[in-house]
């Protein structure tokens, strides 16, 4: 039985902007669940609650239902939120304060033993990279300098669980890099980690498990590996001779080159295409399965949902 | 306890760097300097107008440093996402606040001191007598400050830092004039008028009570008994109106 | 819940404590702050200065402020304090007419303290006044009844007075006031007398002026003939040992050449008491 770090049940929440605003209702009774160890992506459209949900999460925002727990422990408990790692989507930090202050700062906030403070204050600046510059004003920072001073912060209390909002934006490649590479490190070492994104690869290639949000319930939930098998996958065949608009199957894509064209396809019609093109005499250079991808799978969700 | 103490010493540290805060310590000690100056303009008691301006400038100064710095520290804070960080810890919001509270007590006793021993200075260099009975009135106004300070922190959780800001200010200057209002209402007819008249005054500070700037300049004794209910007043006012601003911030959703 | 419960208990107990200091606080007596400050007040250039362009404003708030605080004084000599204030609330605004006619009569009400320097101190506030608002006649007026009733000073009543009575639009009852005065006090000749109110009379403006002229005139003229013919009753009293009679016994004696008459052509009557003028005053009739 495996150990879930991270509970959310019937999540539901409201917002009321003012006197003369309609209500908006953003968690529309959202649950699912984080195994131990696991990274577990949670994708969604701009609005579809993603923030609001970590937000609740964290104890930022107050549900109006449902119920969440970290490593077993009511979220609002002190001890859940000890072993609870955050990170904000754009950090705001403290414009005076040097990098190793503002963790110091954190550290006291965690409880950290004071004695080993320092040194784990070290460790993890070394972890993000951020060793030699800890010591300079964070108003003279860039962005991905406090991006990660930011996950620095989160890793500080060695959390159980960590969860981070969009992590991997604002960052150039070489920063989405390390923090891939430190998301993996810490989760071979056990800590769950739970984040949003809307970088897709990125969250195909490092997640076991992913969430898809819309509209404030969560549509799928799966490893990524099933949840696109299960999508239609589609053929590219690649051929000269014959023109696509001569074509009677259904296309998903096309295009005209200077020697051959192109054309996609859907599993099902593949047969047909086939014999379409031996009867126009049409010469097949190549045929290709294209694997589906999580992009896919998102746009049909928004698709049906109308998003 | 311990996060309170991060959080109050982490907002100082913020602010003792912000250099706008030199700014307006800077103006104060220039008007407490220069009161020599209007002290030459006078015929008789010159030290009378150096304490006056000087008392003054300590007054007025330290009240432009809390509102500024209250916007600065706790609004901006609450505003915007710096305070997730804390939050998201295992630190309660009631902590967050008092924190924040005590760093910007902390900030704008600093200042206070600093003032009043330019001015102790400043008279002895004009009368030639080290007069202590100012720093009781720096003491006094810090009470006020406290309250005041109470109160722009509980604006910075219900509104926008400027307009929390301009509430601050709208305390202090009904803060002083209550006790005329007060008097000037009594000469109104109609029960209920005087009803509410009287409510209204009750509820609000009357910050006049710090000021025993008249004593201090003119040497006269002050009864104990003022002190002990003017102490009394400020930390029930201060302890209210922090009680009201977390039943306001704990069930406030941070967006 | 329960904790909201709890955090309005804790409201309501340090609302409770607020109001209870609040209250003690304002029972505790304290120094005056404004009678001290008062003779420190920052002088008005100065003041005209931080009024920020609004001297009339400043002059106002003070004296506003002065108005409140007044039942509040405890120093004995108040109306210096006064003069010191409403000298600077009219140094900032100078036609400011409120401020001399209620600062001089707040100044009177003080029944403590050197009264001659009150006296002085009155009259430099009204003098101000009226050299800052030559036409106002209800300022020197209310400084004549001022001095008349408070100080009971005519001589002065009748300086203010007069001052008035030469301020254009004044009106004509206040001349009268100068005239009842003057001969109230014997301040000027019986001649003087006659001759201000005969021109009185030529210039009365409706009913009731006329017959107080009138009635001044006729006394103005009987206290002159008194002056004239009483000498002569008590110089034949003492020559023939009786009073006369009728005019006609001093005719006869060769004192007068006729029967003397009043201004109405009315014989006067000879007092057989005191042997005296007796004037048989008809205004009504005339």
């Amino acid at each position: 039985m495996t150990e879930i770090q991270l509970s959310v049940n019937n999540l539901q929440k409201t917002f009321h902007p003012g006197l003369f605003e309609a209500s908006i209702e953003v968690l529309k009774g959202l649950s699912f669940e984080v195994e131990k160890g696991e990274i577990f992506g949670f994708l969604g459209p701009n609005g579809a609650g993603k923030t609001t949900t970590i937000k609740a999460i964290t104890e930022l925002i107050y549900p109006d239902a449902g119920e969440i727990l970290i490593c077993g422990l009511p979220h609002t408990s002190l001890d859940a939120k000890r072993r609870l790692g955050f990170m904000t989507e754009s950090p705001y930090f403290y414009r005076h304060l040097t990098g190793r202050e503002f963790l110091q700062f954190c550290g006291e906030l965690l409880y950290v033993d004071p004695s080993v403070l320092g040194e784990k204050i070290s460790r993890v600046l070394v972890e993000v990279g951020m060793e030699r510059r800890a010591d300079q004003k964070m108003g003279t920072f860039s962005k991905g300098m406090l991006q990660r001073v930011a996950l620095a912060q989160a890793l500080l209390g060695d959390p159980e669980l960590l969860i981070l909002d969009e992590p991997l934006s604002g960052l150039d490649p070489i920063g989405r890099r390390d923090v891939r590479d430190i998301i993996l490190t810490r989760a071979a070492a056990g800590t769950t980690v739970f984040f949003s994104s809307h970088i897709i690869p990125d969250v195909e290639m490092i997640c076991d498990r992913v969430a898809i949000i819309v509209d404030g319930v969560v549509r799928t939930i799966g490893a990524v590996s099933e949840l696109v098998s299960g999508v239609a996958a589609t053929y590219e065949a690649t051929f000269v001779g014959a023109a696509p608009s001569e074509l009677k199957t259904p296309l998903e894509g096309q295009h005209v080159g200077s020697g051959a064209s192109w054309v996609r396809v859907s599993t099902e019609n593949l047969d047909r295409l086939n014999r379409e093109l031996a009867g126009l005499g049409a010469h097949v250079v190549s045929l290709n399965p294209v694997r589906a991808s999580l992009e896919d799978l998102l746009m049909r969700h928004y698709e049906e949902t109308g998003s | 306890m311990r996060a309170t103490r991060a959080i109050a010493a982490n907002t100082f540290r913020e602010a003792i760097r912000d250099r706008i805060l030199y700014l307006f310590v800077g103006f104060a000690v220039v008007m407490v300097l220069s009161s020599k100056l209007f002290g030459m303009l006078t015929v008789g008691d010159e030290g009378k107008i150096v304490k006056d301006i000087g008392l003054a400038s300590m007054q007025f100064f330290s009240m432009l440093i809390a509102v500024m710095m209250s916007m600065i520290l706790v609004s901006r804070e609450i505003d915007n996402r710096t305070v997730f960080n804390i939050l998201a810890k295992p630190v309660r919001r009631w902590q967050f606040l008092l924190g924040k509270y005590l760093g910007l007590a902390m900030i704008i006793g600093a200042n206070l001191v600093l003032i009043t021993f330019v001015l102790i200075i400043t008279v002895f260099i004009v009368t030639g007598e080290l007069d202590l009975m100012l720093a009781f009135a720096g003491i006094m106004t810090m009470l006020e400050m406290l309250v005041l300070a109470a109160f722009a922190t509980l604006f910075a959780v219900l509104t926008r830092p400027i307009l929390g800001s301009l509430m601050t200010l709208a305390v202090y200057v009904v803060g002083h004039l209550s006790a005329d209002l007060w008097l000037l209402t009594r000469q109104l007819p109609g029960a209920f008028t005087k009803a509410v008249i009287s409510v209204v005054y009750y509820l609000l500070p009357n910050l006049e009570r710090f000021n025993f700037r008249t004593e201090v300049v003119h040497d006269l004794e002050i009864p104990v008994a003022a002190v002990g209910w003017t102490v009394v007043y400020a930390m029930a006012f201060v302890a209210l109106v922090l009680v009201l601003a977390n039943l306001r911030f704990r069930t406030r959703d941070l967006k | 819940m329960k904790r909201t419960i709890g955090t309005l208990a804790i409201v309501a107990t340090l609302i409770g404590v607020a109001v209870v200091s609040e209250v003690r606080l304002g029972a505790i007596p304290r120094p005056d702050p404004l009678g001290r400050e008062l003779l420190y007040l920052p002088s008005p250039e100065i003041l005209k200065i931080l009024s920020l362009g609004n001297p009339g404003l400043a002059a106002d708030v003070l004296y506003l402020w002065s108005i409140q605080y007044y039942s509040f004084f405890e120093p004995h000599e108040r109306f210096l304090y006064l003069e010191t204030i409403f000298n600077l609330i009219t140094d900032l605004d100078p036609l400011y007419a409120d401020a001399y006619r209620i600062g001089a009569l707040i100044m009177q009400i003080q029944t403590s303290g050197d009264q001659e320097e009150l006296k002085k101190a009155v009259a430099r506030i009204f003098d101000k006044g009226i050299r800052n608002l030559p036409k106002n006649w209800q300022l020197a007026e209310a400084a004549a009844w001022d001095f008349f009733i408070r100080f009971k000073d005519r001589k002065i009543a009748t300086h203010y007075a007069a001052i008035a009575a030469r301020m254009p639009d004044a009106p004509a009852r206040i001349k009268r006031m100068v005239g009842v005065w003057r001969d109230e006090d014997s301040a000027w000749t019986v001649e003087d007398s006659i001759d201000y109110w005969r021109r009185a009379l030529d210039d009365a403006e409706d009913e009731w002026d006329r017959v107080m002229c009138m009635g001044q005139l006729y006394d103005a003229i009987v206290a002159r003939d008194r002056h004239t013919l009483e000498p002569l009753l008590r110089e034949f009293r003492s020559r023939f040992g009786f009073c006369p009679r009728e005019w006609d016994d001093l005719i006869r004696a060769g004192a007068l050449s006729q029967a003397p008459v009043d201004l109405f052509g009315d014989p006067y009557g000879i007092g057989s008491e005191n042997c005296d003028l007796v004037a048989y005053k008809r205004i009504k009739d005339q």
